[in-house]
């Protein structure tokens, strides 16, 4: 049995990040502008999609209301804007910070409970955020508010040159990832998978349970923030929609399909099912009943996730 | 001044009082065995002094820290450490993984996140010097679960020292071994002594005979009798409770 992966599996991550940072050169050649467009949504929810995998599949937190955090770092942008700011970092990096105080403080309430009642109450704080979005009519309230002015990245670009725009999303998705990857081999990542398997066992070996979980909790809080930032960003315009609590679920349905607790599960993930829609919206309108049904069968064809089909087999015991 | 004391430990669930005003104290480097009938509320105990279940009265002092109230992390770092009665490993991961998240438990913050684990020599060397002292060093790559049971409990144990307690909670490690992995775990306790202190549950009397220092027995959440391994032995009241038939075979 192989230890190390082979030089194919090893550079097929760089390859798939040299050919993702040339397609928008190489896109009007061969006729795929719109498509741009569309890979920079899929490494934006890839993001938030990853964050969510980090303390679902890895910390055993059903959290169904990660949308939420995606929806405050979104609305952070807004009132940056609305209010004059027209920096991009400084936008964002709000974004991030707000997402991640306002995961504290949900993190710090929901994480005393588990289980289903963890899952519930979740979901209602993101609902919370939800209607204080929809009541924010400063912002436009239920029809959303449109982002106008460029934010600025310096140097003489702005948010508003799509393929700039894509080449930072890009830089930055690849650096989140590579750091989730890290993390998954650190101390913190290994105490986290420890408390997910046997919490009594980790409680007794002198771990922080609840610490550890509120640290992993808080940053992939801002981790979707930042994710709804981009997303601001990208599509100019952000409404409640973005927290609505569908929008967690298909996150979290994502993740399971991709694979959870599997460092390529977030990104296989989106990237499948965000194809598959645009793929089915070709043909049909109703595309969610093909959808449906190739979601049944995914599930029975890897229940572990998509990515667990190009796994070796696993180190003998 | 004894290595750790309790006193007055008390709880009730509901009606029933499991834990009624026990107290005792183990003195340092002493295996104390703790013995009774099923149901003495032993397993109890334990849970009340690693802190897995809160106090409804009573008070914990190891090494002049007083316990009483502490989540159970801060009683590790403050020298105490368990194992279980039903084996509780990281069944899914390597022997060495386990002992890996046990010594890292241990050695600085967990909070590390941009540090490859296995980069990390000390932690390394400490997770196979445990399993070198444990007998599992030839088991290293296998998955914990599908270890034989001899080798899960001894996996348990190895977690719990992994801590550096200077008391450790033993809960019926020789639970369902065979005469051979038996002999060997007391062996194996019997060395660890010189470590650490050892509060025992334990239900095979050779083993308690050949181990214990001081042995107290409980029945129906009380302390019956403590004493040393004679006392108890010949004790009339504990032969009628509980040794029975055991003792007089």
């Amino acid at each position: 049995m192989k230890r190390a992966p082979g030089w194919l599996a090893r550079s097929l991550p760089w390859l798939l990040l040299l050919s993702l940072a040339l397609f928008p050169l190489l896109a009007p050649s061969l006729d795929l502008d719109y498509y741009v467009g569309f890979i920079r949504h899929l490494l934006i929810v890839m993001m938030a999609a990853t964050s969510l995998n980090f303390i679902l599949g890895y910390g055993g937190m059903v959290a169904l209301g990660h949308s939420g955090f995606v929806g405050v770092g979104a609305y952070t942008v807004v009132a940056l804007v609305d209010g004059g700011v027209t920096s991009a970092w400084g936008a964002w990096l709000a974004a991030v910070a707000v997402a991640g105080a306002f995961a504290a403080v949900i993190g710090a309430v929901s994480l005393r409970t588990r289980g289903v009642y963890f899952l519930m109450i979740t979901l209602a704080f993101s609902q919370m955020l939800h209607h204080l979005a929809v009541s924010l009519s400063a912002y436009g309230g239920d029809d959303g508010y449109s982002l106008h002015a460029p934010l600025l990245l310096g140097v003489g670009l702005d948010d508003a040159h799509p393929h700039v725009l894509y080449w930072v999303v890009l830089a930055l998705a690849a650096l989140l990832f590579t750091f989730s990857c890290r993390l998954a081999v650190s101390r913190f990542g290994y105490a986290l998978r420890g408390i997910r398997d046997n919490e009594t066992r980790m409680a007794a070996l002198g771990y922080p349970i609840y610490r550890i979980k509120l640290a992993a909790f808080i940053g992939a809080g801002a981790v979707a923030g930042l994710a709804g930032a981009l997303l601001a960003s990208h599509n100019k315009f952000v409404s409640p929609s973005v927290m609505h609590w569908t929008e967690s679920a298909t996150l979290l349905v994502m993740v399971v399909i991709g694979g959870l607790g599997r460092r390529w599960g977030g990104p296989a993930g989106v990237a499948l099912w965000l194809t598959l829609a645009e793929v089915l919206k070709l043909y049909t309108e109703y595309w969610r009943w093909p959808m449906g049904l190739l979601l049944v069968l995914i599930v029975f064809l890897a229940p572990k996730g998509v990515v667990s089909l190009f796994e070796g087999p696993r180190r003998a015991g | 001044m004894s290595l750790f004391s309790a006193d007055g430990l008390f709880k009730h669930f509901g009606g029933l009082v499991a834990v009624d005003r026990v107290s005792f104290a183990v003195e340092p480097g002493e295996i104390h065995a703790l013995i009774g009938p099923n149901g003495a509320g032993k397993t109890t105990l334990i849970n009340l002094i690693s802190g897995l279940l809160p106090l409804d009265a009573g008070r914990l002092v190891l090494d002049g820290a007083d316990l009483t109230g502490l989540p159970p992390y801060q009683r590790v770092r403050r020298g105490l450490s368990r194992c279980f009665q039903v084996t509780s490993v990281f069944g899914a991961d390597s022997v060495f993984d386990n002992l890996m998240l046990a010594v890292q438990a241990r050695a600085g913050s967990s909070f590390r996140c941009l540090r490859r684990r296995a980069a990390e020599g000390s932690l390394r060397e400490s997770a196979l010097a445990l399993a070198q002292k444990f007998g599992l060093d030839a088991a290293l790559d296998r998955a914990a679960a599908i270890l034989p049971h001899g080798d899960q409990r001894k996996l348990d144990v190895a977690l719990a020292l992994a801590t550096r307690p200077k008391l450790l909670l033993l809960d019926e490690p020789l639970a369902g071994m065979g005469p051979e992995d038996s002999a060997q775990m007391v062996a194996l306790l019997h060395r660890l002594r010189t470590e650490t202190a050892i509060l025992l549950v334990e239900h095979d009397m050779d083993a308690v005979f050949q181990l214990a220092d001081r042995i107290s027995v409980l029945d129906y959440g009380r302390v019956l009798a403590s004493g040393d391994v004679a006392s108890i032995r010949d004790h009339p009241e504990v032969q009628a409770v509980y040794l029975g038939t055991e003792a007089s075979g």
